[in-house]
């Protein structure tokens, strides 16, 4: 955890930086710990320790800004460090419109760094008798049920087990002062297989949560075979038109370039094709979005964004209505317009199906749900390399997934690919599911979409 | 070249502590100790919308301690190189020896000195308003050659690591690698319509790169073909013959071929080509290489990050598999010498087996006969977004740009498309190979688990059958 003297060095560095000329300053200082242990085919394989701090300095001096960072902050040269920086920034450009937030806009409730109940107290930098158990109860090697008529070999299985935490202190030199505390327990398998003619294939799953006692390893291993040997002999299938139902493992593919086009900076350097959106219905009615930021106790949540601003739960787009862009200090000032954060914590999608009223319900809406209602066409389970546009949002992905008909999946496919526009496929959306995965940052459930142009 | 003395001094150590903490390494009995120290000074600018308004260092300092028992790895790293410090880190990465594992007999390399990025002038001698007006003459250079140019961004960044390496067979490295990145972005508009383009040049080498032939070269770059880019549109899709133009193709070779060639996807049994060593994989007459001594190229290395010297690594011969990249584990398991593969990003890594600057040699037909040879396919010039899955061998990647090729003739421009295939194949399916190799010197990074620069060529290459995914 950061100390109290890690706490004052970061304090005395904003007076430091003031008396040597800026005209304002902030200073963000991270710590963290991270130890892992990787298990091979059973066996131990890696073990790693790491733990570290450092401290960033964003500095704003006769209208110039820079940003500067270093890991040595208990050295003696951190004053000549600051010097430094401050040198450096009065060379740069002048530009008036950088300056730290309005005080009024950070954060006043992230004293602890804990509110958000983030941090496991269960978390132990010295449990490594307890981490190793865990590692090698994650790994299957020898407990995978053995391949029915020996379709399949398992060729390795690597397990990797991590526990975390990251601790971050922010400060200005305005009087905003904010900390954010989370600790993390991840396990992640990945399986290959080859069958019976030689052709390998593999299988990943993963889980993370915060909490020490919430993470579920039994299974990991044994979903991550599944999902191998659930892709042996694909087929090629013919292109053309299909509806298209996408796994809430991997469905956020589909969303980040909406994130990113909605980014004040993006628009301002005419990078969006969601310039000119804001207040505008430019996607289907069934596309809501929300930013559930404050949510305590979930990944992603926070108090403040990396310029101390306060978040607040709030609607992106709702009904297909664009209501808010992320704009930053800086953009807004540059852009005149009022300022919001500098990015999403936590996006969440409102369910939806086509043709229903979801609103007044507590409905859930399954994969299974979703697979039935389309019918036939596409389960994407995963994407393979690909672009969306930023400019036009004209996009072409390779997926990886099954084909489905009458609600149940038949055969995986191969070598497939989807185009299409993005603004267009939002509008061609059917369903929206309730089953993001609760592990997940971004909260984006199973996704259907119809007339999705598919190449193979 | 500096002393052993400057880096003892730089990282604020002696011999005896280095010999102690090694000790401590192996003090549960490690087949292999070594300790990686890195002090890395880095430097940015950025201009944007006219103005230098944004620029900054940083820095970054520590050790990283690894041991080895067989093929099984502990890694520890400090942010400082106290000798309690140091020692701690030590104790943590000695751990793995306890667990049950076969040795492994680690053996000494020969030292090799090169110098293949000498620095004319330091980064780290350098004041900021030396570059800026660099930034600003090549603004407006660009907005001078294209007047559909709306916006341009420049960014310039360097970094110098000073770097030492020490181990349990005894061997002391040490070296300066320096780098310099100038990346230019513009954003067009025309008739409505918005591009935009974007160029980069990337060399480990001194302030010297900052010069006006590499802002004539880069504000070329980014306006040639622009008239094509506006134009273009997307082919209808389907199986057809592919034509990669030399250079930047080489993206393609790196991910959907390189990574199966990396010897621990090869020991884990994971990768396509494990087992297939001695074996065809590409028709006869091709070269694959994995090259470390290219003079100032982004992915070369005086030498790895296991202090072994950098090599030329020939991974495909005349069309059969004759080597995989090997780091000093895999070498160890497979009984041959590391092919200077060992690389990690920072201290903060263990080194794992990763390409330098990859590329298939050049062929002998020519470009234009090439061409020619196809009567319906695509030319591309520009791949980005490259994604493959190791144990298959299928990639996807993503055209940025390139033309229709009907009758032989390059016709009709096209972009946003995917092409996607299965590497192995992909090889087997090589039709011809040009005499125009051409290694692309942008700011290419690789980023299997850790960041490490790289780069990567190609002369023309015809492949018959790859999917392209269109209207």
């Amino acid at each position: 955890m950061i100390t109290e003297n890690e706490i004052n060095i970061a304090r005395k560095c904003i007076e430091l930086s003031l008396q040597k000329g800026a005209d304002s300053a902030r200073i963000s200082l991270n710590k963290s710990v991270s130890d892992s242990i990787t298990i091979l085919n059973g066996q131990t394989d890696k073990i790693s320790h790491a733990a570290d701090r450092s401290m960033y300095f964003y500095i704003f001096s006769q209208g110039k800004y820079g940003t500067f960072s270093t890991n040595r902050i208990e050295d003696d040269d951190i004053e000549s460090f600051v010097e430094n920086a401050i040198k450096m920034v009065r060379l740069l450009g002048e530009d008036a419109c950088r300056r730290l937030p309005e005080k009024e806009r950070t954060a006043s409730d992230a004293v602890t760094g804990t509110e958000l109940g983030l941090y496991d107290e269960n978390y132990r930098e010295d449990g490594s008798q307890s981490r190793m158990e865990r590692a090698q109860r994650l790994s299957a090697w020898d407990r995978h049920p053995a391949s029915i008529n020996k379709a399949y070999d398992i060729i390795s299985e690597e397990c990797e087990y991590t526990e975390s935490y990251d601790d971050t202190f922010l400060i200005d030199s305005q009087g905003f002062e904010g900390r954010h505390t989370e600790t993390c327990f991840s396990a992640f398998t990945e399986i290959t297989i080859s069958d019976s003619k030689g052709n390998k294939y593999s299988g990943f799953w993963w889980e993370n949560t915060p909490f020490y006692d919430r993470l579920d390893i039994d299974g990991i291993s044994g979903t991550a075979l599944k999902r191998a040997v659930s892709q042996i002999d694909p087929k090629r299938r013919r292109g053309g038109k299909y509806r298209m139902v996408v796994d809430s493992g991997t469905a956020s593919r589909l969303v980040s370039p909406i994130i990113t086009a909605l980014n004040a900076s993006s628009i301002q350097q005419k990078m969006s094709f969601l310039d000119g959106s804001a207040g505008r219905k430019v996607f289907s009615e069934g596309f809501s979005l929300m930013d559930m930021a404050r949510t305590p106790g979930k990944a992603g949540s926070r108090l403040y964004d990396t310029e101390g601003v306060a978040t607040k739960d709030t609607a992106i787009i709702e009904k297909g209505v664009v209501k808010q862009y992320f704009v930053n200090t800086y953009m807004s000032h540059k852009m005149g317009i009022e300022p919001t954060v500098e990015d999403i914590s936590r996006p969440c999608l409102v369910p939806y199906i086509k043709g229903e009223d979801l609103s007044n319900t507590e409905k859930e809406v399954s994969l299974k749900d979703i697979l039935k209602l389309c019918g036939n066409g596409i389960y994407v389970t995963g994407f393979n390399g690909g672009n969306c546009n930023p400019v036009t949002g004209d996009f072409s992905y390779g997926v990886e997934g099954f084909a489905f008909s009458r609600g149940k999946i038949t055969h995986p496919v191969r070598e497939m690919l989807i185009t299409g526009n993005i603004i267009e496929l939002w509008n061609s959306l059917v369903a929206v599911g309730s089953d993001a995965r609760e592990c997940s940052r971004w909260q984006i459930p199973t996704l259907a979409f119809e007339g999705v142009s598919f190449s193979a | 070249m500096n002393t052993a003395q400057y880096y003892l001094d730089t990282f604020r150590t002696t011999m005896q502590d280095i010999k102690a903490v090694t000790q401590t390494a192996l003090s549960k009995g490690g087949d292999f100790a070594d300790l990686y120290f890195e002090y890395t000074t880095y430097f940015n600018l950025l201009l944007k919308d006219g103005v230098v308004s944004s620029g900054g260092f940083h820095t970054d300092y520590g050790v990283g301690i690894r041991v080895l028992k067989g093929e099984k790895t502990g890694y520890a790293y400090s942010e400082n190189t106290r000798l309690d410090d140091m020692i701690s880190a030590a104790k943590a990465a000695s751990v793995i020896a306890c667990c049950e594992a076969k040795s492994n007999r680690y053996s000494p390399v020969p030292d090799r000195r090169l110098d293949l990025y000498p620095m004319g002038r330091n980064w780290r001698d350098m004041s900021a308003d030396s570059f800026l007006p660099f930034l600003k003459s090549l603004e407006t250079k660009m907005f001078h050659r294209d007047n559909r140019i709306v916006k341009v961004i420049v960014r310039l960044s360097d970094s110098v690591s000073d770097v030492m390496m020490y181990n349990s067979l005894g061997e002391l490295t040490f070296e300066t690698r320096p780098m310099g990145s100038i990346t230019v972005t513009a954003v067009f508009q025309h008739n409505g319509k918005t591009e935009n383009n974007t160029a980069s040049r990337s060399f480990r080498t001194g302030a010297e790169l900052v010069s006006d032939e590499i802002a004539d070269l880069l504000a070329e770059e980014v306006v040639r073909d622009m008239d094509a880019r506006f134009e273009a549109l997307r082919p209808e899709g389907g199986q057809m013959s592919v034509v990669m133009g030399a250079g930047a193709s080489g993206i393609l070779l790196h991910e959907a071929m390189g990574h199966a060639f990396e010897a621990d996807f090869n020991r884990k049994g994971q990768s396509i080509f494990s087992g297939k060593m001695g074996k065809r994989v590409c028709p006869e007459g091709v070269n694959v290489v994995d090259d470390g001594t290219l003079l100032n190229n982004r992915g070369s290395g005086n030498y790895d990050d296991e202090g072994v010297p950098g090599q030329k690594t020939y991974m495909v011969t005349d069309g059969i598999l004759t080597s995989y990249l090997h780091d000093r584990i895999s070498a160890s398991y497979y009984g041959v010498p590391s092919t200077g593969n060992g690389r990690r990003e920072n201290f903060r890594y263990n080194p794992i087996p990763r390409m330098r600057a990859t590329y298939m040699e050049s062929g002998t037909a020519d470009p234009e006969g090439i061409i020619s040879s196809v009567s319906h396919g695509i030319y591309v010039d520009q791949f980005s977004n490259g994604q493959v899955k190791i144990g298959e061998g299928d990639f996807t990647f993503f055209v940025k740009s390139g033309y229709l090729i009907e009758n032989g003739r390059l016709t009709a421009p096209i972009k946003d498309i995917n092409v996607i295939g299965n590497g192995p194949q992909a090889l087997s399916d090589i039709v011809a190979v040009g005499n125009d190799l051409k290694i692309d010197n942008g700011t290419w990074t690789c980023g299997k688990e850790q960041s490490v620069p790289v780069s990567c060529g190609m002369p023309t290459v015809l492949v018959k059958n790859l999917i392209i995914g269109g209207e």
